[in-house]
């Protein structure tokens, strides 16, 4: 779980108006939540039965910690009778707070906790307080509260083992702020997922909210929505036109920006229009624009319209709702609204009426009639028809039928144009774009920004096989983040284990079993990219390892990417000690799939008994969509290892993929019952009922998975596409603001 | 194996999708015919074509016999995004990263719950 992002204020978690990692609360929730969740045992994995007394010796190395700035206050905190809290300890007993007294003395004596359990507590505050203290910027220390919310959270973990459900307590008020709140309130509901992984749903529920009530947590939802308001928006707007039109459009608009921005923030209107009057005169800003225009060189004048046009329109439509009659009247605001409706266009830096053309023509016609509808759309349309420009247009249509222009005119309008309009007409007026189709249409040109600030994020990394880690990583530092990493994986802790591995092939960038660990985790954590951009680091550091190379062909399989996934199912071939021999070495490149099949054959005619080879076979019948051969391949293999959970959900994905997803279903559930966080699982379970129509059913699955793992970018996407084929548009925004909390009220499991 | 397109593995499964209960409901919901030229880099160029037929249900290589209700020019990838619904058609229509010929109304239909996802290993 991306829980450590929760607290430390990760992109999947921002807390407004709090900077997490650098509050005392949210580390000591880190801390406790995370560490402590060693300790946990999950029911439902066979042989991971651990307890971790030994483990905790691994938490006191006196050399790590006494490099970390602030550490002088560690030593003060070890001393554990320190003044302050012996004399905290004695108001508690000797004051009215009779439930926190028991609650501590739970804690404290309670035979929940064998001996061994003590220490590791400690070692538990030794963290924390190293991560509190690499925070030299809050200096005051106030340890009662931290020490309360430390028991509660504690006892609120080792109800599990205890087997009885959590109490709420009485607690003295701890001051938390809505940060603190939110992040504690988030970190334990994934958590409780984690720890109560074989419970039901209700159960974690109520487990949660006891812990929320005792800590004065609302437990209901906290709008968790961005903060930027409408200006912001415009900003963002601004900016992306600026990000189209760099090479056009140089410094002095720049300027003009944040000249504009700076002076938007002031929160009145009148001033600002006064203070810019005063500065360039009432008509002044306009001609400044122009100028400014005119400077800017304009090489792409077609592209820059149709950017601009969008721009304006934003601008103008935010403008307008300023009410200041002065700002109404002014030149700027009818520019802008000119531009925005296509009368002025921006071409060769000069600014020009847009009736000049054809195409003005067209898109004047146009208009005209569409002045009562829905204007965005009539905008949008008219765009496209301007930017390609009259050129564009008679170039693609002459170059496709070779005809004189004249032509192109009749051809064009006997082909769609009315369609187009009355289809339209009809559409809107079917209510198929809701009552305000502007709205919509800001609200996907926002989320297409969004896209492709992360599909470029993407691009620039985990595509082309460049591993991202995470920003915050609370491993790192971590003596022995290997073990660690291993320990949390056999848990079934996913999204904390890939922290820790991460920690560990940081440390040890040539470790091989780091990052194959690492990418099998994030396998199995749903995240293909990942997954292989470790797994290629892991190939690096040791190129015969053939667990890598068959990870690295299932991945790519998942992919779609044929040719690659062959070239590594070979090499695992190739690499291998029994059958490397039946590989001929020169082929690498030239490929032919029907050879590897046949090789691949010949190896499992060689030993059937061996459970690989029939995995192998399996992903290579995926790859040439023989499902019935691939089904019967995994067949063979899990007769041999009936308890490998990662061969079930093989089976069941291939029987999804070949239709038969009520038996997928079936095959799911086997690998969900040998490990209950499997996110790949879960999140193949919402694609087979979705393939099936059952929407309903695979949006629970999908917020399942997602529970377990916020950075499953698939499972939001299919969420969303469940969303709106349930006809649950409603939920459009928790989706997008990726607000697991409704999610999981209105779609429980 | 014909193919190197990523997206041909996927209509590869929608096809298999047709024979569903769910694909046959798409037929009567949709009955509409797409072209699809898709590219595997750049737009226009060595261009695969298939047709997604929603009103007999099965899907073809190579261009449609007859008027399309709606052609999309797509690169690989940007089908793949799209189909699976990480890229919104109308924006990536605005932006010019698909072009699309024919009925507008049957153009908006084309959304990605009409793919079958491909489950994953």
């Amino acid at each position: 779980m991306a829980m450590r992002d929760l607290v430390t204020g990760g992109a999947a978690c921002a807390v407004p108006g709090s900077s997490s990692s650098s509050n005392p609360f949210g580390a000591l929730a880190n801390a406790i939540l995370g560490s402590s969740s060693k300790t946990q045992e999950l029911k439902g994995l066979p042989g991971s039965a651990v307890n971790v007394p030994e483990a905790s010796s691994d938490y006191r190395p006196a050399a790590p910690l006494t490099t970390i700035p602030g550490s002088e206050y560690e030593s003060q905190q070890d001393q554990r009778p320190d003044a302050r809290t012996s004399e905290f300890l004695h108001g508690f007993h000797s004051t009215d707070h009779g439930g926190l007294a028991e609650a501590w003395d739970e804690i404290h004596r309670s035979p929940v906790f064998p001996p061994a359990q003590f220490r590791e507590n400690e070692a538990h505050f030794e963290e924390f307080e190293r991560v509190y203290n690499a925070n030299p910027l809050q200096p005051t220390w106030d340890g009662p509260p931290q020490r309360v919310l430390s028991s509660v959270l504690h006892s609120f973990l080792g109800s599990d083992q205890a087997g009885v459900p959590f109490r709420p307590t009485a607690l003295p008020v701890l001051g938390l702020s809505e940060g603190d709140k939110q992040c504690i309130r988030d970190r334990s509901c994934i958590m409780a997922r984690h720890i109560f992984a074989d419970k039901s749903e209700e159960y974690i529920q109520s487990q949660v909210n006891a812990l929320l009530h005792s800590l004065d947590i609302d437990s209901n939802h906290q709008i968790r929505g961005s903060m930027h308001g409408p200006h912001s928006e415009l900003e963002g707007y601004w900016n992306e036109s600026q990000g189209a039109m760099i090479p056009r459009m140089p410094n002095p608009v720049d300027g003009w920006i944040t000249e504009f921005s700076q002076q938007r923030e002031n929160d009145n209107p009148a001033a600002w229009a006064n203070s810019f009057e005063q500065m360039h005169g009432a008509n002044g800003w306009a001609s400044e624009f122009e100028q400014d225009l005119k400077m800017g060189h304009m090489r792409d004048a077609n592209l820059a319209n149709l950017a601009a046009m969008e721009q304006s329109r934003m601008l103008a439509q935010t403008l307008g709702q300023n009410r200041d009659p002065k700002f109404q009247k002014s030149k700027f605001l009818q520019f802008v609204s000119k531009m925005s409706r296509g009368e002025l266009i921006i071409d060769e830096n000069q600014i020009k009426p847009g009736t000049n053309s054809l195409a003005g023509d067209w898109a004047n016609e146009y208009q005209a009639q569409y002045d009562v509808g829905p204007k965005s759309w009539a905008d949008q349309f008219q765009q496209e028809e301007l930017s390609r420009g009259t050129d564009n247009w008679v170039h693609e249509f002459s170059k496709e039928h070779q005809r004189p222009d004249e032509k192109w005119v009749d051809e064009f309008s006997k082909l769609n144009m009315n369609d187009w309009v009355e289809e339209f007409g009809q559409q809107v007026s079917e209510g198929a774009f809701g009552e305000s189709s502007a709205d919509v249409w800001a609200d996907d040109y926002d989320k297409y920004l969004d896209d492709q600030l992360r599909a470029s994020k993407q691009r620039s990394g985990a595509s082309r096989g460049v591993y991202v880690f995470s920003d915050m990583n609370p491993y790192v530092g971590h003596p022995n983040p290997l073990k660690e990493g291993q320990e949390l994986f056999r848990k079934g802790l996913l999204s904390e284990a890939v922290l820790a591995l991460e920690a560990e092939v940081l440390k040890n960038p040539d470790n091989a079993e780091g990052w194959r660990l690492l990418g099998i985790t994030h396998a199995e954590n749903d995240d293909d990219q990942q997954a292989i951009a470790a797994m290629m680091r892991a190939q690096e550091a040791d190129p015969s390892n053939l667990e890598v190379l068959l990870a690295l062909g299932v991945s790519h399989t998942n992919e779609l990417e044929q040719a690659e996934a062959l070239k590594y199912l070979y090499r695992w071939l190739q690499n291998h000690p029994k059958y490397g021999s039946l590989a001929p070495v020169q082929q690498a490149d030239s490929l032919y799939y029907a050879d590897v099949a046949r090789l691949f054959n010949e190896a499992a005619q060689m030993s059937p008994e061996d459970a690989d080879v029939h995995v192998v076979l399996g992903v290579l019948y995926n790859l040439s969509r023989e499902y019935d051969k691939a089904i019967a391949a995994f067949q063979e293999a899990l007769k041999i290892k009936p308890r490998d959970y990662s061969l079930w959900n093989k089976l069941g994905a291939t029987q999804a993929n070949s239709v038969q997803s009520a038996d997928a279903i079936l095959a799911y559930q086997q690998a969900l019952d040998l490990k209950p966080n499997y996110v790949r699982a879960w999140a193949n379970m919402g694609i087979s009922y979705a393939n099936q129509g059952l929407y309903e059913d695979s949006i629970r699955y999908y917020v399942r998975a997602l529970a377990m793992n916020p950075k499953a970018e698939n499972a939001w996407q299919y969420l969303r596409i469940s969303l709106s084929c349930a006809s649950r548009n409603d939920l459009f925004a928790a989706c997008d603001s990726r607000n697991l909390d409704v999610l999981q009220k209105e779609f429980p499991l | 194996m014909a193919s190197s397109l990523k997206s041909a593995a996927l209509l590869e499964q929608m096809k298999l999708h047709f024979a569903t209960e769910e694909g046959k409901k798409l037929t009567k919901k949709i009955g509409l015919v797409y072209q699809l030229n898709i590219a595997p880099k750049k737009l226009g160029v060595d261009e695969e074509i298939y047709v997604v037929d929603l009103k007999e249900g099965k899907v073809t290589k190579g261009p449609y016999d007859g008027k399309p209700d709606a052609t999309f020019s797509f690169t690989d990838s940007d089908f793949l995004a799209m189909a699976s619904g990480k890229l919104n058609p109308q924006m990536a229509f605005l932006r010019g990263a698909i072009k699309i010929k024919g009925s507008i109304s049957a153009a908006q239909k084309f959304t990605p719950d009409i793919f079958p996802k491909p489950s994953k290993l």
